[in-house]
Formats: structure tokens, sequence, C-alpha cells
């Protein structure tokens, strides 16, 4: 049994802990890289230039999907503008809980689907978007629907888009350093004897190249799980309620239909994985590592501790 | 310059960035405190007017009801002279008073089922609720950032600061220390009846 304040402490400390290792990580990763780049060119390439040209061009593809993250995400998934009369559950649900939580009301959207499923974007709490699906808005009771509507002010709070936003970054220079340097090796080999003594840093370098890339990925999913975790305990800290929450997650895990416009791209976005593909073996264990969002059993227990 | 003054000096100055940001902490945190309270009021006022149309629609059904009809004639009038004076704990006190008729009224309703399957009965339930339950979220919110303040105010080393510039400590909503809302009456434990 933790009191709410206790679980926003802990979930906290963890996410902090998760972000500091990967940000140790990418240290190491684009240091053991650039030495290797430095040693296998024969010259250092400017210092860090080659580090940061990643960083820049990695940036530079991010920036769009950080910066029009609603726009975009919006387009994709085919949402209409919420209406108060037409939706009124969901528009008044989202109104009060926004009140609740000290945030601007967020743009509200539906999706025409009879999947329940529910996500929210955008760059900072000015410019958030919630998204419903009308299958979520009929399915659920108005407790119910708090919950996963405080779940997504609660992202949107913690600017948890802007975080995984600047970690994609991340994630993609050195996805980007890793393919230059075995790009690099693959053209130039005969270089190699200019400097003696650098083979094991090119050794090194090469197995950095293959593996940092998905480490760094397997990181970010871990950071992306922590934030769901985080989600969960700010939406009861709103409605003081983790029934609602509770019972939504469960109807929404209970309905095995596949949401039609949710796509790779776009399923970390929401609330519950939307493509309902659980195994629970040891398979199913190794692709967990995979996950956008924590399994449910473990989401449901940290909720009922608060309850 | 030797590594030990640049190792000062960036001591200093992470002290210093604290110590601005902790400050403002304090500041920002009144100014919200204070815009929350007006948001309590804006939220009753927005009930009050509310009021008068349930008064109306609501007569029809609630003839019989004398009892509920008269508390919810009172409840208004409580309501409007709270919200006439502007005093946020006079205004919050005739939300209460009104908080207490609704529930009485959709007992009413639900026992009937003429009444309940009235289109603008619904949608009038529906809208109460909705109100009161804007009213709650927005003390909620100034009770937590109250709470946020005054844990800041009291805990190290944040406490150093607003000791150093004296933030007084500040009181939310004052609850009255006895009364019906801290006993469970039958009505609380009827279960709540989901309209799917």
């Amino acid at each position: 049994m933790q009191n709410i304040y206790e679980v926003q402490a802990s979930n906290r400390r963890k996410s902090w802990a998760v972000i500091v290792g990967f940000i140790l990580f990418f240290t190491a990763a684009v240091w053991v890289l650039s030495q290797a780049f430095a040693v296998y060119l024969g010259y250092e390439p400017g210092g860090l230039g080659i580090v940061g040209i990643a960083f820049i061009i990695s940036g530079l593809m991010s920036f769009g999907s950080y910066y029009y993250s609603d726009r975009i995400v919006l387009s994709i998934s085919r949402a209409r503008p919420a209406d108060r009369k037409r939706d009124y559950q969901f528009y008044s649900v989202a109104e009060n809980l926004s009140i609740g939580a000290g945030v601007p009301m967020p743009k509200l959207y539906v999706i025409e689907d009879t999947a329940p499923n529910a996500f929210a974007t955008g760059r900072d709490p000015d410019h958030a978007v919630v998204v419903a699906t009308t299958g979520l808005i009929q399915k659920l009771n108005r407790t119910e629907l708090e919950g996963v509507v405080a779940h997504e002010l609660s992202h949107i709070k913690h600017y948890d888009i802007r975080l995984m936003s600047i970690v994609s970054v991340l994630v993609g220079s050195i996805a980007l350093l890793a393919d230059f340097f075995l790009r690099a090796s693959f053209w130039g080999g005969g270089r190699r004897d200019r400097k003696g003594g650098g083979g094991l840093i090119i050794l090194v370098g090469l197995l950095f190249a293959i593996l940092s890339p998905i480490i760094a990925q397997l990181i970010k999913l871990m950071v992306s799980r922590r934030r769901e975790f985080m989600a969960d305990a700010g939406a009861v800290t709103i409605t003081r309620q983790p029934s609602g929450l509770i019972s939504a997650l469960k109807k929404i895990a209970a309905d095995h239909e596949p949401l039609e416009v949710a796509n790779k791209a776009t399923a970390h976005l929401y609330i519950e994985n939307p493509f309902k593909d659980k195994r629970k073996d040891a398979i199913g264990r190794f692709a967990g590592l995979f996950n956008t969002h924590p399994p449910l059993e473990k989401r449901l227990e940290a909720l009922e501790k608060m309850s | 310059m030797s590594v030990e003054i640049i190792l000062i000096l960036a001591a200093a100055a992470v002290l210093v960035f604290w110590a601005v940001s902790t400050y403002n902490f304090f500041v920002s945190s009144k100014a919200r405190i204070k815009a929350a309270k007006e948001e309590i009021g804006n939220q009753l006022k927005r009930q009050a007017e509310l009021i008068p149309n349930l008064e109306s629609s609501a007569k029809g059904f609630l003839k019989q009801e004398k009892a509920i009809f008269e508390a919810l004639t009172s409840a208004r009038k409580a309501v409007a002279k709270a919200v006439k004076s502007g005093d946020l704990q006079e205004m919050s006190d005739a939300g209460a008073q009104l908080a207490q008729v609704i529930p009485q009224i959709s007992i009413a309703v639900e026992d009937n089922p003429e009444i309940k399957s009235d289109k603008v009965v619904t949608r009038l339930m529906e809208e109460l609720r909705d109100t009161s339950d804007k009213v709650m979220f927005s003390r909620r919110l100034l009770i937590d950032l109250v709470a946020d303040y005054n844990v800041r105010r009291v805990s190290v080393p944040s406490r150093f600061i607003a000791s150093m510039f004296s933030f007084e400590e500040l009181e939310g909503l004052k609850a009255p220390k006895e009364g019906e809302h801290l006993e469970v009456s039958s009505s609380d434990i009827r279960a709540p009846k989901v309209n799917l």
C-alpha cells in the first residue's frame, strides 16, 4: 500500500534513472564510434564533427514530426474535431479534468472507429490534442472515461511527447552514426594500416555500430513504458479514483478488435497497445522488450496498490 | 584560472540557479493559487446560472416532492446572494448546499421511470452532474496547489528560501469540522445505477 504521492515520487525517480542511463549510454556510444572513426580514417574528423552532423540530420528529421506532431497524427488517424453536443461525455469530462489538472483545455478529436482507444499528442500543453475513438466513448461510462482522459492529460502535463521526441532524435543520431561507420568501413577497407594499434578500437567500434542502435531503441522503449506508469499514477492524482482507470483498461484490453487507423508510427501514443497481439510465454516476454507499453497486468497491479 | 576556482564558480552558479527557481516556485504558486480561487468562483457562478433553468423544468415533475423543491429554491437564493457578495467561502458554502439537493433530485428521478425517460430531464441531470464536477475539480486544483506550496515551504532544502523571504503558510478551502458531510448516509451507500 502506497499513497499516490509516494507512487509519484518513486515513478519520477525511476524515470530519471532510465533517462540518465540513456544519456550515459548515448555518450559512451557516440564516443566509441567517433574514436573508431578517427582511428579508421587516420585523422580526427574535426573532433566531434561527425557526431554533430549525425545529430543535426537526426534533429532535422525529427523536428517536423515533433513540431507538427498534432497535425500529422490527426491527418494520419482521420480524426474529426469533437463537438460538445455530439460527444457530450468526452467533451465535458476533458473540460472538467483540465480544470482539475490546471492545464489549458486540449483540442479534442474523435476517430470514428469502434475499437476503444485514445491518445494524446502535441509539443506542449498549449498545443495539446486528445483523441478518442467513438468506441471508447460508447463503451466506457463516465468514471472510466475520466480515468482514460486523465491518463492522457497527465502525459501532456509532464511533457512526455517532448521527452519522447528528444529521445527519438538521440536514438536516430546513434543509428545514423553507426550507419556512417558501417558504410565507411565497407568502402575504404585499405586504410586500416595507416595508424598502428587501432585494430582494437575499430573492432569495438564495429561492435558498437551493430549493437548500439538496437540497444538505444530498447532503452527508448523502456523510457516509454516508464512514462506509461507515470501517466497512470498521474491520472489517479487528478481523479483520485484508480477504479475508473482500472475498469477502463480492463474493458479496453478485453476488446479484441484492432484499431484500423493505428500503425507502427503512432502505436506508442495510444493508451493501450492498439494491435492486441499478446503472448504469455517466453517469446511473449522477449517481445515485451520491444513494446511501447508495459504489460496490462503490471499496470493494473500498480493501480490497485493505490486504491 | 585554476581548476578550484572554476569548480567553486560552477557550484555557486548551481546554487544561485536553484535559489532563483525555488523563489520563483513560491511566487508563481501564490499567483496560481489566487487564480484557482477565482476559478472556483467562476464555476460556482456557472452553477448558479444553471439553477433557475433547473427550477423551471423541475417544477413539473417535482410537484409531489415539495421538500426538495423548497430546498432547491433556498439553495438558489443562497448562491445568488453569495455570488453577489463575491466572497469565496460563502460561495463555496452555498455550492455545498446545492450539492446536497442534487442527489435528492437524482433519486427522485431514478425512482420515477416516467420522468427518467424524459429527454429534457436526462439532459438536465447530465448538465447538473457536469457542473458539480466542474466545481469539484476547481476546488481540487486549489487544494493541490496549496498542498504543493505548503509542502515545499516546510521541506528541506526549499524551506531555507521560504524562511529567508518569509513566505507564509497558505490556507486552502475551509471545510466544516463536523456535520453531515463527514458521515455516510444511507443514500450514499445506494449502489449507483449505470445508464448505458
